[in-house]
């Protein structure tokens, strides 16, 4: 059960944009966990190895706090809990008191092929802008937009509004108002959070849901808007928090019937872990996974071993255990490691 | 002895003197922990006897709800009654009352607000819904006994009634189709009833779909639509919306002029309640889970709630109702008690409603039409309990809760053991909010 070597891999997704560090922990008595995060330097693997070797592989938690949020930490976690799901022999999500849930709600990237792919739920981005914009001209055309989506998608699909952060808080608040009543799934990343009185505004002014956290360093950040009633789908991100992190969070969440729906812009290991991770908790929500791209998503069913992101009607099977559920291919590993 | 033969021999009330004056021995009966400080105050009456009834009714929609009935005996051959049915939690409550005996064998019952002081303080452990709902049961029967006692009825103990016709309720409504909601309406207006209550459809995820969003919403407004500007519409979200969902809700039906719409979330979060009432001129209400009126503070003073609903038979009986409402009045916040359980915990709130300024309107889980639960309820009591007259309950006048209830009756429907609440669940198998 003691964590013997750690090895990295910094890969780039082929037919995909996306760069992503691959991790795997080797146990004492062969046990392998695979984790995933951001890409690292030598001198970062080097920092982690240091303080993971020799340790047990079900200190997770332990680890979790030691590491306190450095890169390559969610990596980590989701390593040791493959790990000690296997030596259990049971899937991560019930090492973590699962399941609570027999299949994961489904959020991708609004194409008309995810909608026939089966996917009843999409991120929607904001139209490109040249700068300056009327602002009147700018609010319409989102609101134009979403509502002939909603027409093209029929009754059955949702969609979240993805703000991704670019926008200022006036114009947040403007949108937010203006698709009050077409009744998104949620507004994510309305504006940048260092503003927290804007925030503030933008929650009090409008009930459209509002998606926060996908840019929090901490915990005390997500603990800052649920106090204040500012946020409804808590969207930390699974790369930097770990399964760990976001359980944690989740459970403050809970406290104020809030939900998780963890922000994953990453992988294929990330995204069986966030599928274990949804499994595990009750307030969780949906789970967003990366565009539905042919190619790229052909080539992380291959990296992974797995095929994690067939939707059937909105919803993501489980994946299977031991562990993940993985088997890592290492040869398309090594092919796309930068 | 007839109890008026009881209370007006040799004297008026004698048995209600201190025992200072009257030196009667303790027959044999030793007196709880504390009862000796109150031997020059009190009076000569003990409680000689504390019985539990479990009841089951042969009826679907109460197999949740075995009623828990608590029969005080006394020395003086006086007897009350009260009510702490707990939902799924029935035989909880009867071991709980069990507990507090030895806070009741051999002491003066006129004590009411010393024992529940004593029965909650002592707890230790702040009440939640099962130590309230045992206090209840024994509240309410030590208030029975009082008014018994006193020859009046509780209402009239409590400085009521302010509506002399009786209490103003309201029915929970069947129909959801336009033309069955224009029979309930017309229906209603020929039984002078002014007030009705529904729910929203379907269980709510965290955040919920655009289609179950709606469908709430359409709900709301067809009920308004085909009942008219004439009757009052309380809409029970049922705690099964979170603060995001009911945000939206609130905001969208607040031209229907709703009388309330109630628990839009949890009820452990007041800040979460909060945002929502914030959202919406609709009243906001809360409370029938809530336990003592410690609980109700806080959603008064951060002016969250509109009208408090908390429950005689969980809140810890007539003592705690009439504090839920003594602590609401400074703010303007209104009453509406629930009742979802049996008669007398539903006759036992009428006395309280009776006697406070900021009383809205009285709930019972009934509807328009009685059903096989009314025949067993008039059975027991000899008159049509919890059943309105032109739109209010009328008010009991004989002594203490207003009804000589026979145990023998009870023995029809023993005790079959506690019931689960109804158990539901979201498509993905994960636990949903009934």
């Amino acid at each position: 059960m003691i964590v013997e070597a750690l090895e990295h891999w910094n890969v780039r997704e082929p037919g995909g944009e996306r760069s992503y560090g691959v991790l795997r922990l080797r146990a004492r008595g062969g046990a392998a966990g695979w984790g995933e995060g951001p890409p690292l330097t030598p001198a970062q693997i080097a920092h982690l190895r240091q303080i993971v070797a020799g340790q047990p592989v079900h200190a997770y938690k332990v680890l979790h706090a030691r590491l306190g949020g450095r890169p390559g930490a969610a990596a980590v976690d989701m390593a040791l809990l493959d790990c000690l799901g296997q030596i259990s022999g049971a899937p991560v999500y019930q090492v973590l008191g699962g399941p609570t849930r027999n299949k994961v709600r489904a959020l991708t990237d609004w194409s008309p092929e995810a909608l026939a792919a089966g996917h009843r739920a999409f991120l929607v981005g904001l139209p490109e802008t040249a700068f300056p914009n009327p602002r009147a001209r700018f609010v319409t055309s989102v609101v134009e937009r979403l509502e002939s989506l909603q027409k093209e998608a029929g009754d059955g699909a949702d969609f979240v509004l993805e703000g991704a952060n670019r926008l200022p808080p006036g114009e947040a608040a403007n949108i937010a108002a203006a698709v009050e009543r077409l009744h998104l799934l949620f507004f994510d990343e309305p504006c940048a959070l260092t503003n927290l009185a804007a925030a503030r505004k933008l929650a009090e002014e409008n009930v459209t849901p509002l998606g926060w956290g996908r840019h929090a360093l901490r915990l005390a950040e997500i603990q800052d808007l649920l106090r204040e009633q500012m946020v409804d789908v808590v969207r930390l991100d699974l790369a930097r928090h770990g399964v760990t992190g976001l359980r944690t969070a989740a459970a403050l969440a809970e406290t104020y019937y809030v939900a998780v729906a963890p922000y994953h812009r990453g992988g294929p290991i990330a995204t069986a872990a966030a599928l274990h991770l949804a499994a595990s908790l009750p307030n969780f929500f949906i789970q967003q996974t990366p565009g539905t791209g042919r190619d790229a998503r052909q080539a992380r069913a291959e990296l992974a071993g797995a095929d994690l992101e067939t939707a059937a009607d909105g919803y993501f099977r489980l994946p299977a255990g031991p562990g993940l559920g993985l088997q890592v291919n290492e040869r398309a590993l090594r092919r796309w490691t930068v | 002895m007839t109890r008026r033969g009881f209370l007006h021999a040799g004297g008026c009330g004698c048995a209600l003197m201190p025992q200072a004056t009257q030196r009667v021995p303790n027959r044999g009966l030793a007196g709880p922990l504390g009862a000796e400080a109150f031997r020059d105050v009190g009076t000569k009456v003990r409680i000689t006897n504390v019985k539990v009834f479990g009841v089951t009714l042969p009826v679907k929609e109460q197999a949740d709800r075995p009623y828990v009935f608590v029969r005080i005996e006394t020395n003086q051959g006086v007897a009350g009654w009260g009510e702490g049915t707990l939902e799924g939690k029935a035989a909880a409550v009867m071991s709980c009352v069990e507990d507090f005996r030895e806070f009741l064998i051999g002491a003066d019952p006129m004590l009411a607000e010393h024992h529940w002081q004593s029965m909650y303080v002592h707890s230790f452990y702040r009440a939640g819904p099962v130590i309230g709902s045992a206090i209840s049961a024994i509240d309410q029967a030590l208030w029975d006994i009082r008014g018994k006692l006193l020859g009046r009825p509780v209402y009239q103990l409590l400085g009521g009634p302010f509506d002399p016709q009786g209490v103003r309720g309201y029915y929970h409504l069947g129909a959801s189709t336009p033309a069955e909601l224009r029979e309930a309406r017309d229906r209603a207006a020929q039984l002078g009833v002014t007030c009705v209550k529904s729910g929203i459809p379907g269980y709510f995820e965290w955040i919920e779909t655009r289609a179950k969003i709606r469908a709430a919403i359409r709900h709301m407004e067809t009920l308004r639509e085909n009942l008219g500007p004439a009757i009052d519409i309380g809409i029970d979200f049922h705690a099964k919306t979170s603060p995001a969902v009911a945000s939206v809700l609130v905001k969208e039906v607040e031209p229907l002029r709703l009388l309330f719409i109630e628990e839009p979330c949890p009820p452990e979060n007041v800040a979460a309640m909060r945002k929502i009432a914030r959202r919406s001129t609709t009243p906001i209400a809360t409370g029938e889970r809530l336990v003592a009126s410690y609980s109700c503070r806080e959603l008064v003073e951060l002016g969250v709630v509109d009208i408090l609903q908390t429950d005689i038979n969980h809140v810890g009986g007539v003592t705690a109702l009439w504090k839920v409402a003594a602590l609401a009045e400074a703010s303007g916040v209104k009453l509406a008690p629930h009742a979802c359980e049996g008669p007398i915990g539903g006759l036992a709130t009428l006395h309280v409603d009776a006697a406070i300024p900021n009383f809205l309107v009285q709930e019972i889980c009934s509807r328009v039409e009685p059903g096989e639960k009314e025949k067993i309820w008039a059975e027991w009591m000899g008159f049509p309990a919890m059943r309105m007259v032109n739109g209010k309950f009328p008010l009991p006048d004989k002594p203490g809760l207003g009804f000589d209830l026979d145990e023998r009756a009870l023995r029809k429907y023993a005790f079959q053991g506690s019931r689960p609440m109804a158990r539901v669940f979201h498509a993905d198998g994960s636990v949903a909010a009934w």
